[in-house]
Protein backbone atom coordinates (compact mmCIF):
# COMPACT_ATOMS: atom_id res chain seq x y z
CA UNK A 1 0.00 0.00 0.00
CA UNK A 2 1.27 3.49 -1.02
CA UNK A 3 1.98 5.85 2.06
CA UNK A 4 -0.39 8.67 2.24
CA UNK A 5 1.06 12.22 0.73
CA UNK A 6 1.66 14.60 3.95
CA UNK A 7 -0.51 16.74 1.86
CA UNK A 8 -3.50 15.16 2.47
CA UNK A 9 -4.71 15.04 6.07
CA UNK A 10 -8.20 13.35 5.71
CA UNK A 11 -8.70 10.28 8.49
CA UNK A 12 -5.40 11.64 10.33
CA UNK A 13 -5.64 11.11 14.42
CA UNK A 14 -4.18 13.99 16.24
CA UNK A 15 -3.06 14.26 20.24
CA UNK A 16 -3.88 17.86 21.36
CA UNK A 17 -2.44 19.22 24.52
CA UNK A 18 -3.39 23.15 24.21
CA UNK A 19 -3.65 24.91 27.39
CA UNK A 20 -5.95 27.95 26.70
CA UNK A 21 -9.33 27.49 25.90
CA UNK A 22 -8.93 29.88 22.60
CA UNK A 23 -6.45 27.76 20.92
CA UNK A 24 -7.94 24.75 21.69
CA UNK A 25 -11.31 26.00 19.89
CA UNK A 26 -9.03 27.46 16.83
CA UNK A 27 -7.21 24.12 16.79
CA UNK A 28 -10.45 22.35 16.98
CA UNK A 29 -12.32 24.23 14.36
CA UNK A 30 -9.48 23.93 11.59
CA UNK A 31 -8.70 20.26 12.36
CA UNK A 32 -11.97 19.65 11.77
CA UNK A 33 -12.05 21.94 8.36
CA UNK A 34 -9.03 19.91 7.28
CA UNK A 35 -10.53 16.30 8.36
CA UNK A 36 -8.18 15.56 10.99
CA UNK A 37 -9.26 13.51 14.17
CA UNK A 38 -8.34 15.73 17.35
CA UNK A 39 -8.15 13.74 20.36
CA UNK A 40 -7.83 16.52 23.40
CA UNK A 41 -5.43 15.49 26.23
CA UNK A 42 -4.66 16.68 29.42
CA UNK A 43 -1.85 14.69 30.04
CA UNK A 44 -3.04 13.42 32.93
CA UNK A 45 -5.07 10.21 30.82
CA UNK A 46 -3.31 7.28 29.64
CA UNK A 47 -3.18 7.19 25.78
CA UNK A 48 -4.07 3.62 24.15
CA UNK A 49 -3.39 4.43 20.68
CA UNK A 50 -1.18 5.78 18.38
CA UNK A 51 -1.42 9.20 17.39
CA UNK A 52 -0.53 10.43 14.25
CA UNK A 53 0.65 13.83 15.19
CA UNK A 54 0.65 15.46 18.59
CA UNK A 55 -0.08 19.12 19.41
CA UNK A 56 2.04 19.67 22.53
CA UNK A 57 1.87 23.47 24.06
CA UNK A 58 4.82 24.79 25.81
CA UNK A 59 3.19 25.55 28.55
CA UNK A 60 2.78 21.60 30.11
CA UNK A 61 6.63 21.59 29.55
CA UNK A 62 8.66 19.32 31.19
CA UNK A 63 6.76 16.36 30.51
CA UNK A 64 8.31 14.78 33.50
CA UNK A 65 6.25 11.39 33.72
CA UNK A 66 7.17 8.75 31.35
CA UNK A 67 3.71 7.94 30.65
CA UNK A 68 2.99 11.59 29.39
CA UNK A 69 6.00 11.02 26.76
CA UNK A 70 4.44 7.86 24.94
CA UNK A 71 4.17 9.45 22.18
CA UNK A 72 7.46 10.65 21.61
CA UNK A 73 9.29 9.08 18.96
CA UNK A 74 6.34 7.24 17.69
CA UNK A 75 4.62 10.33 15.87
CA UNK A 76 6.08 13.70 14.65
CA UNK A 77 5.49 16.25 17.63
CA UNK A 78 4.38 19.88 16.48
CA UNK A 79 5.19 22.16 19.37
CA UNK A 80 3.09 25.83 20.51
CA UNK A 81 5.38 28.03 21.50
CA UNK A 82 4.02 30.51 23.81
CA UNK A 83 7.63 32.10 24.30
CA UNK A 84 10.88 32.83 22.32
CA UNK A 85 12.93 32.66 25.39
CA UNK A 86 16.01 30.19 24.65
CA UNK A 87 15.10 28.22 28.46
CA UNK A 88 11.68 27.44 26.62
CA UNK A 89 12.84 26.58 23.72
CA UNK A 90 15.34 24.12 25.43
CA UNK A 91 12.29 22.28 26.68
CA UNK A 92 10.83 22.33 23.60
CA UNK A 93 13.76 21.29 21.61
CA UNK A 94 13.83 18.14 24.11
CA UNK A 95 10.38 16.75 22.37
CA UNK A 96 12.38 16.88 18.97
CA UNK A 97 9.61 19.13 17.02
CA UNK A 98 8.74 18.42 13.20
CA UNK A 99 7.11 21.60 12.98
CA UNK A 100 6.04 24.54 15.61
CA UNK A 101 3.34 27.10 16.09
CA UNK A 102 3.20 30.15 17.72
CA UNK A 103 0.30 31.54 20.04
CA UNK A 104 -2.09 33.00 20.10
CA UNK A 105 -3.17 30.96 17.20
CA UNK A 106 -5.02 31.93 14.08
CA UNK A 107 -5.73 29.71 11.39
CA UNK A 108 -3.21 30.61 9.00
CA UNK A 109 -0.61 28.06 9.43
CA UNK A 110 -1.75 25.08 11.17
CA UNK A 111 -2.43 23.12 7.83
CA UNK A 112 1.37 24.07 6.87
CA UNK A 113 2.20 22.89 10.01
CA UNK A 114 0.71 19.39 10.08
CA UNK A 115 2.37 19.00 5.93
CA UNK A 116 5.79 20.31 7.70
CA UNK A 117 5.80 18.00 10.60
CA UNK A 118 4.64 14.87 8.44
CA UNK A 119 6.89 15.31 5.34
CA UNK A 120 9.61 16.01 7.80
CA UNK A 121 8.78 12.60 9.65
CA UNK A 122 8.84 10.67 6.79
CA UNK A 123 12.28 11.88 5.29
CA UNK A 124 13.28 11.65 8.69
CA UNK A 125 12.54 8.04 9.04
CA UNK A 126 13.79 7.37 5.56
CA UNK A 127 17.37 8.92 6.47
CA UNK A 128 17.36 6.23 9.91
CA UNK A 129 16.39 3.95 7.37
CA UNK A 130 19.35 4.09 5.56
CA UNK A 131 21.70 5.31 8.19
CA UNK A 132 20.67 1.93 10.03
CA UNK A 133 21.39 0.48 6.45
CA UNK A 134 25.17 2.22 6.11
CA UNK A 135 26.30 0.76 9.55
CA UNK A 136 25.15 -2.59 8.74
CA UNK A 137 27.23 -2.63 5.80
CA UNK A 138 29.50 -0.99 7.84
CA UNK A 139 29.95 -3.28 10.19
CA UNK A 140 29.99 -6.18 7.46
CA UNK A 141 33.03 -4.62 5.83
CA UNK A 142 35.61 -5.95 8.22
CA UNK A 143 33.87 -9.92 7.10
CA UNK A 144 34.22 -8.81 3.31
CA UNK A 145 38.00 -8.30 4.28
CA UNK A 146 38.51 -11.31 5.77
CA UNK A 147 36.92 -13.22 3.31
CA UNK A 148 38.50 -11.03 0.53
CA UNK A 149 41.99 -12.26 2.42
CA UNK A 150 41.25 -15.84 3.11
CA UNK A 151 40.19 -16.50 -0.62
CA UNK A 152 43.71 -14.49 -2.08
CA UNK A 153 45.53 -16.69 0.34
CA UNK A 154 43.35 -20.31 -0.19
CA UNK A 155 42.91 -19.13 -4.38
CA UNK A 156 46.68 -17.64 -4.97
CA UNK A 157 44.46 -14.42 -5.89
CA UNK A 158 45.17 -10.64 -5.75
CA UNK A 159 42.80 -8.69 -4.27
CA UNK A 160 40.69 -7.19 -7.21
CA UNK A 161 40.72 -10.97 -8.60
CA UNK A 162 39.80 -12.39 -4.64
CA UNK A 163 36.84 -9.47 -4.48
CA UNK A 164 35.49 -10.15 -7.88
CA UNK A 165 35.43 -14.28 -7.72
CA UNK A 166 33.53 -13.60 -4.36
CA UNK A 167 31.10 -11.35 -6.01
CA UNK A 168 30.30 -13.52 -8.89
CA UNK A 169 29.98 -16.19 -6.39
CA UNK A 170 27.95 -14.28 -4.02
CA UNK A 171 25.37 -13.79 -7.62
CA UNK A 172 25.52 -17.15 -8.74
CA UNK A 173 24.17 -18.19 -5.32
CA UNK A 174 21.69 -15.48 -5.19
CA UNK A 175 23.41 -13.97 -2.09
CA UNK A 176 24.59 -10.91 -0.28
CA UNK A 177 28.41 -9.93 -0.54
CA UNK A 178 27.94 -9.43 3.04
CA UNK A 179 26.14 -12.83 3.70
CA UNK A 180 28.71 -14.97 1.14
CA UNK A 181 31.49 -13.30 2.93
CA UNK A 182 30.22 -14.81 6.36
CA UNK A 183 30.36 -18.24 4.88
CA UNK A 184 33.89 -18.08 4.15
CA UNK A 185 35.05 -16.95 7.19
CA UNK A 186 33.03 -19.37 9.19
CA UNK A 187 33.89 -22.28 6.74
CA UNK A 188 37.52 -21.25 5.80
CA UNK A 189 37.10 -22.06 2.00
CA UNK A 190 34.77 -20.68 -0.57
CA UNK A 191 31.50 -22.55 -0.79
CA UNK A 192 30.43 -24.18 -4.07
CA UNK A 193 27.41 -23.27 -5.41
CA UNK A 194 24.43 -25.79 -5.46
CA UNK A 195 22.10 -26.89 -8.05
CA UNK B 1 -38.52 58.55 7.28
CA UNK B 2 -34.75 58.50 6.04
CA UNK B 3 -32.93 54.87 5.93
CA UNK B 4 -29.43 55.08 8.25
CA UNK B 5 -26.47 54.57 6.46
CA UNK B 6 -24.06 51.72 6.85
CA UNK B 7 -20.83 52.44 5.31
CA UNK B 8 -19.42 49.28 2.41
CA UNK B 9 -16.04 49.73 1.27
CA UNK B 10 -16.07 48.75 -2.31
CA UNK B 11 -12.24 47.99 -3.33
CA UNK B 12 -11.31 46.95 -7.30
CA UNK B 13 -9.11 47.94 -9.55
CA UNK B 14 -10.18 50.07 -12.65
CA UNK B 15 -6.44 50.33 -13.94
CA UNK B 16 -3.91 47.77 -14.45
CA UNK B 17 -3.61 43.97 -15.77
CA UNK B 18 -6.69 42.46 -14.71
CA UNK B 19 -8.39 46.30 -15.03
CA UNK B 20 -11.76 44.69 -16.75
CA UNK B 21 -12.54 42.24 -14.35
CA UNK B 22 -12.66 45.14 -11.44
CA UNK B 23 -14.92 47.07 -13.30
CA UNK B 24 -17.07 44.10 -14.00
CA UNK B 25 -16.69 43.99 -10.09
CA UNK B 26 -17.81 47.15 -9.42
CA UNK B 27 -20.21 47.35 -11.98
CA UNK B 28 -22.27 44.50 -10.20
CA UNK B 29 -21.65 45.70 -6.26
CA UNK B 30 -22.81 49.33 -7.28
CA UNK B 31 -25.62 47.59 -9.09
CA UNK B 32 -26.76 45.23 -6.18
CA UNK B 33 -26.45 48.59 -4.04
CA UNK B 34 -28.98 50.51 -5.82
CA UNK B 35 -31.12 47.71 -5.70
CA UNK B 36 -30.63 47.29 -2.19
CA UNK B 37 -31.18 51.06 -1.30
CA UNK B 38 -34.38 50.99 -3.46
CA UNK B 39 -35.75 48.19 -2.09
CA UNK B 40 -38.30 48.27 0.90
CA UNK B 41 -37.09 44.86 2.28
CA UNK B 42 -34.02 46.14 4.06
CA UNK B 43 -34.31 48.81 6.92
CA UNK B 44 -31.29 50.29 5.71
CA UNK B 45 -29.28 51.78 3.21
CA UNK B 46 -25.66 50.79 1.89
CA UNK B 47 -23.67 54.18 1.68
CA UNK B 48 -20.39 52.77 -1.02
CA UNK B 49 -17.13 54.08 -0.30
CA UNK B 50 -15.28 52.73 -3.70
CA UNK B 51 -11.50 52.70 -3.96
CA UNK B 52 -8.95 51.54 -6.55
CA UNK B 53 -5.70 50.43 -5.96
CA UNK B 54 -4.88 50.41 -9.53
CA UNK B 55 -3.52 47.20 -9.85
CA UNK B 56 -0.83 48.22 -7.49
CA UNK B 57 -0.45 45.62 -5.03
CA UNK B 58 1.04 47.92 -2.30
CA UNK B 59 -2.16 50.53 -2.97
CA UNK B 60 -4.94 47.32 -1.60
CA UNK B 61 -3.18 48.00 2.51
CA UNK B 62 -3.24 51.68 1.74
CA UNK B 63 -7.30 51.96 0.54
CA UNK B 64 -8.14 49.65 2.80
CA UNK B 65 -6.40 51.30 6.04
CA UNK B 66 -7.70 54.51 4.84
CA UNK B 67 -11.76 53.01 4.35
CA UNK B 68 -11.18 51.58 8.07
CA UNK B 69 -9.52 54.77 9.43
CA UNK B 70 -11.11 57.13 7.83
CA UNK B 71 -14.38 56.40 6.78
CA UNK B 72 -15.46 53.50 9.57
CA UNK B 73 -16.37 50.69 7.09
CA UNK B 74 -16.22 47.61 9.27
CA UNK B 75 -17.45 45.75 5.74
CA UNK B 76 -15.17 45.50 2.36
CA UNK B 77 -16.26 44.02 -0.46
CA UNK B 78 -13.59 43.95 -3.41
CA UNK B 79 -9.91 42.05 -4.10
CA UNK B 80 -9.34 40.17 -7.52
CA UNK B 81 -6.21 38.40 -7.47
CA UNK B 82 -5.22 35.88 -4.42
CA UNK B 83 -2.10 38.26 -3.91
CA UNK B 84 -4.14 41.87 -3.28
CA UNK B 85 -6.31 39.73 -0.88
CA UNK B 86 -3.20 38.54 0.60
CA UNK B 87 -2.59 42.18 0.88
CA UNK B 88 -5.55 42.56 3.00
CA UNK B 89 -6.03 39.80 4.80
CA UNK B 90 -3.51 41.53 8.13
CA UNK B 91 -5.06 44.49 7.99
CA UNK B 92 -8.87 43.24 8.23
CA UNK B 93 -7.56 40.49 10.84
CA UNK B 94 -5.75 42.80 12.87
CA UNK B 95 -9.05 45.48 13.22
CA UNK B 96 -11.34 42.78 13.01
CA UNK B 97 -13.21 43.68 9.45
CA UNK B 98 -14.78 41.62 7.08
CA UNK B 99 -13.73 41.46 3.58
CA UNK B 100 -16.37 39.85 0.96
CA UNK B 101 -14.54 38.28 -1.45
CA UNK B 102 -16.01 37.57 -5.32
CA UNK B 103 -13.44 35.77 -6.70
CA UNK B 104 -13.02 32.26 -7.46
CA UNK B 105 -9.31 31.03 -6.41
CA UNK B 106 -7.21 28.31 -5.51
CA UNK B 107 -8.12 27.70 -1.76
CA UNK B 108 -5.76 26.57 1.32
CA UNK B 109 -6.85 29.47 3.25
CA UNK B 110 -9.63 30.11 6.09
CA UNK B 111 -9.89 33.04 8.01
CA UNK B 112 -12.65 34.29 9.92
CA UNK B 113 -12.45 37.71 8.59
CA UNK B 114 -12.93 36.91 5.20
CA UNK B 115 -16.50 35.51 3.29
CA UNK B 116 -15.17 33.73 0.63
CA UNK B 117 -18.42 33.93 -2.32
CA UNK B 118 -16.38 32.85 -4.86
CA UNK B 119 -16.15 29.04 -6.08
CA UNK B 120 -13.50 26.86 -4.16
CA UNK B 121 -11.13 24.92 -6.19
CA UNK B 122 -13.54 21.78 -5.87
CA UNK B 123 -15.89 23.74 -7.62
CA UNK B 124 -13.94 24.46 -10.81
CA UNK B 125 -10.79 22.96 -11.00
CA UNK B 126 -11.58 19.10 -10.10
CA UNK B 127 -14.94 19.17 -12.46
CA UNK B 128 -12.91 20.66 -15.64
CA UNK B 129 -9.94 18.36 -15.33
CA UNK B 130 -12.09 15.33 -14.39
CA UNK B 131 -14.11 15.97 -17.40
CA UNK B 132 -11.48 16.15 -19.69
CA UNK B 133 -9.95 13.02 -18.44
CA UNK B 134 -13.05 11.17 -18.76
CA UNK B 135 -13.82 12.55 -22.04
CA UNK B 136 -10.81 13.93 -24.37
CA UNK B 137 -7.50 13.39 -23.50
CA UNK B 138 -5.23 12.44 -20.58
CA UNK B 139 -2.47 14.47 -21.71
CA UNK B 140 -2.42 18.65 -20.40
CA UNK B 141 -0.01 21.35 -21.87
CA UNK B 142 -0.64 23.85 -19.54
CA UNK B 143 0.25 27.66 -19.58
CA UNK B 144 -0.46 30.19 -17.05
CA UNK B 145 0.78 33.85 -15.07
CA UNK B 146 3.35 33.44 -12.61
CA UNK B 147 1.36 33.48 -9.34
CA UNK B 148 0.25 30.73 -6.55
CA UNK B 149 -3.62 30.88 -8.92
CA UNK B 150 -1.66 28.80 -11.60
CA UNK B 151 0.56 27.14 -9.08
CA UNK B 152 -1.87 25.82 -7.71
CA UNK B 153 -4.45 24.53 -10.25
CA UNK B 154 -1.62 23.27 -11.92
CA UNK B 155 -0.90 21.14 -9.34
CA UNK B 156 -4.44 19.93 -8.59
CA UNK B 157 -4.29 19.07 -12.31
CA UNK B 158 -0.65 17.08 -12.29
CA UNK B 159 -2.25 14.90 -9.08
CA UNK B 160 -5.27 14.13 -11.24
CA UNK B 161 -3.86 13.70 -13.81
CA UNK B 162 -0.69 11.25 -12.70
CA UNK B 163 -3.39 9.45 -10.81
CA UNK B 164 -5.04 8.54 -14.30
CA UNK B 165 -2.17 7.64 -15.71
CA UNK B 166 -1.74 10.62 -17.71
CA UNK B 167 0.94 13.20 -18.31
CA UNK B 168 1.56 17.10 -18.31
CA UNK B 169 3.55 17.48 -21.51
CA UNK B 170 4.71 21.40 -20.39
CA UNK B 171 4.03 23.80 -17.86
CA UNK B 172 4.93 27.03 -19.10
CA UNK B 173 4.60 30.24 -16.79
CA UNK B 174 4.39 33.93 -18.08
CA UNK B 175 4.60 37.03 -15.57
CA UNK B 176 1.30 39.02 -14.55
CA UNK B 177 0.83 41.10 -17.74
CA UNK B 178 3.54 39.33 -19.84
CA UNK B 179 1.88 39.89 -23.34
CA UNK B 180 5.36 38.00 -25.52
CA UNK B 181 3.65 34.73 -25.71
CA UNK B 182 4.55 33.90 -29.07
CA UNK B 183 7.30 31.29 -28.19
CA UNK B 184 4.69 29.43 -26.45
CA UNK B 185 2.05 29.44 -28.91
CA UNK B 186 4.92 28.29 -31.59
CA UNK B 187 5.96 25.15 -28.63
CA UNK B 188 2.03 23.88 -29.03
CA UNK B 189 1.74 24.41 -32.43
CA UNK B 190 4.83 22.07 -32.78
CA UNK B 191 3.83 19.68 -29.87
CA UNK B 192 0.52 19.45 -30.92
CA UNK B 193 -0.76 18.88 -27.50
CA UNK B 194 -4.29 17.11 -27.52
CA UNK B 195 -5.53 19.66 -24.57
CA UNK B 196 -4.22 23.10 -23.60
CA UNK B 197 -5.25 24.31 -19.90
CA UNK B 198 -4.83 28.51 -20.00
CA UNK B 199 -4.81 29.78 -16.55
CA UNK B 200 -3.31 33.29 -17.40
CA UNK B 201 -5.05 36.36 -16.68
CA UNK B 202 -6.23 39.58 -17.77
CA UNK B 203 -4.35 40.33 -20.99
CA UNK B 204 -1.77 38.09 -21.31
CA UNK B 205 -4.98 35.62 -21.18
CA UNK B 206 -6.39 37.55 -23.89
CA UNK B 207 -3.05 37.81 -26.05
CA UNK B 208 -2.55 34.10 -25.58
CA UNK B 209 -5.88 33.25 -27.17
CA UNK B 210 -5.63 35.49 -30.19
CA UNK B 211 -2.19 34.12 -30.94
CA UNK B 212 -3.17 30.63 -30.30
CA UNK B 213 -6.01 30.71 -32.22
CA UNK B 214 -4.43 32.30 -34.99
CA UNK B 215 -1.58 29.74 -35.10
CA UNK B 216 -3.50 26.65 -34.89
CA UNK B 217 -5.60 27.50 -37.11
CA UNK B 218 -2.82 28.17 -39.73
CA UNK B 219 -1.38 25.20 -38.89
CA UNK B 220 -4.86 23.67 -39.51
CA UNK B 221 -4.81 22.20 -35.75
CA UNK B 222 -7.86 21.72 -33.75
CA UNK B 223 -6.63 21.69 -29.75
CA UNK B 224 -9.29 22.62 -27.22
CA UNK B 225 -8.28 25.06 -25.17
CA UNK B 226 -9.53 25.00 -20.91
CA UNK B 227 -10.00 27.53 -18.29
CA UNK B 228 -11.51 28.51 -15.07
CA UNK B 229 -11.59 31.76 -15.12
CA UNK B 230 -12.85 33.10 -19.10
CA UNK B 231 -15.95 35.04 -18.76
CA UNK B 232 -18.38 36.29 -21.07
CA UNK B 233 -16.76 40.40 -20.99
CA UNK B 234 -13.60 38.58 -22.05
CA UNK B 235 -15.04 37.13 -24.89
CA UNK B 236 -15.80 40.21 -26.15
CA UNK B 237 -12.35 41.32 -25.08
CA UNK B 238 -10.72 38.57 -27.34
CA UNK B 239 -13.19 38.88 -30.12
CA UNK B 240 -14.06 35.87 -32.31
CA UNK B 241 -10.83 33.71 -31.40
CA UNK B 242 -12.82 33.26 -28.21
CA UNK B 243 -14.80 30.82 -29.36
CA UNK B 244 -14.55 27.07 -28.33
CA UNK B 245 -13.04 27.14 -25.10
CA UNK B 246 -14.34 25.04 -22.59
CA UNK B 247 -15.07 26.62 -19.43
CA UNK B 248 -15.71 25.84 -15.59
CA UNK B 249 -18.20 28.28 -13.70
CA UNK B 250 -20.27 28.85 -10.91
CA UNK B 251 -21.86 31.24 -13.36
CA UNK B 252 -22.75 32.20 -17.27
CA UNK B 253 -25.30 34.63 -18.34
CA UNK B 254 -26.83 31.72 -20.25
CA UNK B 255 -28.31 29.92 -16.99
CA UNK B 256 -31.66 29.40 -17.63
CA UNK B 257 -33.25 30.15 -14.15
CA UNK B 258 -35.58 33.31 -13.73
CA UNK B 259 -33.55 34.38 -11.40
CA UNK B 260 -30.45 34.56 -13.38
CA UNK B 261 -33.33 36.50 -16.49
CA UNK B 262 -34.17 39.01 -14.77
CA UNK B 263 -30.17 40.03 -13.40
CA UNK B 264 -29.37 39.82 -16.78
CA UNK B 265 -33.01 41.89 -17.73
CA UNK B 266 -31.73 44.30 -15.23
CA UNK B 267 -28.01 44.54 -16.43
CA UNK B 268 -28.60 44.99 -19.95
CA UNK B 269 -31.27 47.70 -18.92
CA UNK B 270 -28.47 49.63 -17.02
CA UNK B 271 -25.16 49.00 -18.85
CA UNK B 272 -26.76 48.22 -22.21
CA UNK B 273 -27.82 45.53 -24.50
CA UNK B 274 -24.43 44.94 -25.69
CA UNK B 275 -22.89 44.31 -22.26
CA UNK B 276 -22.84 41.38 -20.21
CA UNK B 277 -22.26 40.14 -16.64
CA UNK B 278 -19.06 38.21 -15.54
CA UNK B 279 -18.67 35.29 -13.21
CA UNK B 280 -16.86 37.64 -10.92
CA UNK B 281 -18.93 40.78 -11.39
CA UNK B 282 -21.90 38.82 -10.69
CA UNK B 283 -19.96 36.86 -7.74
CA UNK B 284 -19.58 40.62 -6.10
CA UNK B 285 -23.09 40.96 -6.97
CA UNK B 286 -24.02 38.01 -4.55
CA UNK B 287 -21.92 38.86 -2.29
CA UNK B 288 -23.67 42.69 -1.61
CA UNK B 289 -26.54 40.93 -1.50
CA UNK B 290 -25.10 38.29 1.47
CA UNK B 291 -24.15 41.03 3.24
CA UNK B 292 -27.01 43.11 3.21
CA UNK B 293 -29.34 40.01 4.04
CA UNK B 294 -26.76 39.15 7.03
CA UNK B 295 -26.77 42.88 7.70
CA UNK B 296 -30.79 42.59 8.02
CA UNK B 297 -31.11 39.79 9.98
CA UNK B 298 -28.32 40.32 12.40
CA UNK B 299 -29.68 44.11 13.12
CA UNK B 300 -26.47 45.44 13.78
CA UNK B 301 -23.21 45.47 11.80
CA UNK B 302 -21.04 43.84 14.04
CA UNK B 303 -19.17 41.67 12.17
CA UNK B 304 -19.07 38.63 14.61
CA UNK B 305 -23.30 38.95 14.39
CA UNK B 306 -23.25 39.33 10.31
CA UNK B 307 -21.07 36.12 10.23
CA UNK B 308 -23.26 34.01 11.90
CA UNK B 309 -26.39 35.63 10.59
CA UNK B 310 -24.75 34.82 7.12
CA UNK B 311 -24.27 31.45 7.70
CA UNK B 312 -26.31 28.60 6.15
CA UNK B 313 -28.98 31.21 5.33
CA UNK B 314 -29.64 30.37 1.38
CA UNK B 315 -30.20 33.23 -1.11
CA UNK B 316 -31.97 32.01 -4.46
CA UNK B 317 -29.17 34.39 -6.73
CA UNK B 318 -28.70 34.75 -10.56
CA UNK B 319 -26.31 31.43 -10.20
CA UNK B 320 -28.88 29.70 -8.66
CA UNK B 321 -29.33 28.54 -4.77
CA UNK B 322 -26.48 29.71 -2.76
CA UNK B 323 -25.14 30.23 1.24
CA UNK B 324 -22.12 30.61 3.36
CA UNK B 325 -20.88 27.22 4.82
CA UNK B 326 -20.51 28.58 8.16
CA UNK B 327 -17.78 25.82 9.16
CA UNK B 328 -15.36 27.68 7.00
CA UNK B 329 -17.31 30.66 5.63
CA UNK B 330 -16.55 29.45 1.66
CA UNK B 331 -19.54 29.87 -0.44
CA UNK B 332 -21.69 26.67 -1.15
CA UNK B 333 -22.86 26.83 -4.96
CA UNK B 334 -23.24 24.67 -8.26
CA UNK B 335 -20.41 24.10 -10.30
CA UNK B 336 -21.09 24.32 -14.32
CA UNK B 337 -19.08 23.49 -17.33
CA UNK B 338 -19.49 25.06 -20.88
CA UNK B 339 -18.13 25.84 -24.05
CA UNK B 340 -17.62 28.92 -25.19
CA UNK B 341 -19.42 30.03 -28.98
CA UNK B 342 -19.02 32.57 -31.71
CA UNK B 343 -22.20 34.96 -29.87
CA UNK B 344 -19.78 35.67 -26.78
CA UNK B 345 -21.75 33.80 -24.79
CA UNK B 346 -21.61 30.18 -23.25
CA UNK B 347 -23.76 27.00 -24.00
CA UNK B 348 -23.41 24.95 -20.17
CA UNK B 349 -23.19 21.22 -20.84
CA UNK B 350 -23.35 19.92 -17.64
CA UNK B 351 -23.48 21.00 -14.20
CA UNK B 352 -23.51 19.68 -10.73
CA UNK B 353 -27.25 18.18 -9.76
CA UNK B 354 -27.14 20.25 -6.97
CA UNK B 355 -24.95 23.04 -4.79
CA UNK B 356 -22.16 21.64 -3.76
CA UNK B 357 -19.81 22.20 -0.15
CA UNK B 358 -17.05 24.54 -0.35
CA UNK B 359 -13.88 22.21 0.40
CA UNK B 360 -11.16 24.94 0.16
CA UNK B 361 -8.19 22.34 1.41
CA UNK B 362 -9.72 19.67 -0.54
CA UNK B 363 -9.77 17.35 1.86
CA UNK B 364 -12.70 15.02 0.36
CA UNK B 365 -10.16 15.07 -2.57
CA UNK B 366 -9.53 11.25 -3.32
CA UNK B 367 -6.72 11.56 -6.72
CA UNK B 368 -7.04 8.10 -7.22
CA UNK B 369 -11.29 8.06 -7.04
CA UNK B 370 -13.58 8.39 -10.11
CA UNK B 371 -15.44 11.27 -9.10
CA UNK B 372 -18.56 8.82 -7.83
CA UNK B 373 -16.51 7.72 -5.27
CA UNK B 374 -15.26 10.93 -3.58
CA UNK B 375 -16.76 11.45 -0.57
CA UNK B 376 -20.17 13.06 -0.52
CA UNK B 377 -21.26 15.70 2.13
CA UNK B 378 -24.16 15.78 4.25
CA UNK B 379 -25.65 19.39 3.58
CA UNK B 380 -25.41 18.92 -0.32
CA UNK B 381 -26.68 15.98 -2.56
CA UNK B 382 -25.03 12.88 -1.98
CA UNK B 383 -24.35 12.72 -5.37
CA UNK B 384 -23.38 16.17 -5.61
CA UNK B 385 -19.52 15.42 -7.21
CA UNK B 386 -21.96 13.88 -10.48
CA UNK B 387 -22.38 16.12 -13.24
CA UNK B 388 -26.03 15.93 -15.25
CA UNK B 389 -26.25 17.38 -18.98
CA UNK B 390 -27.46 20.52 -19.18
CA UNK B 391 -30.32 20.74 -22.01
Amino acid sequence: MSKPSSFSLRGRKALVAVKDERDTWIVKRQFERLGVDSIAWTLSETIDFVPDVALIDDEFLPLARPAQRVFHGRCPVIALLGTETPSRLKLVLDLDPASFLVKPLRSAGIYAALVMAFERNERTSELKQQVAKLEQRLRSRRIVLAAVLQVMHSHSLAEPAAFALIRRSAMEQRKTIEELSAEITARGSLPRATG
Amino acid sequence: MTKPFIPVGIVCSQSGHYQAMGREILKSALMAVDEINGAADFDFSIAAHVRDPRGIIAEYHTVCDDLIRNVGVEHIVGCYTSSSRKQVLPIVERTDRLLWYPARYEGFECSDNVIYVGASPNHNVLPLVRYVLDNLSREFFCVGSNYVWTWETNRVTRELVSSAGGHILAERLLELGEGAVEHIVDEIVRKRPPIVFNTLVGSSSYDFIRAFHAATEAAGLDIPMLSCSLCEPELAIVGPASAGCITSSAYFESIRLPENRAFVARWKARYGDDSSPSVDGQSAYVAVYLLARALQRAGTSNIGEVRRAAAGHRYNSPQGPVWIDGSNNHCVLTPRLAVSNPHRQFDIFWEADAPVKPDPYLTQLDVAASPSRETPTSETSPNAPHLRVVK
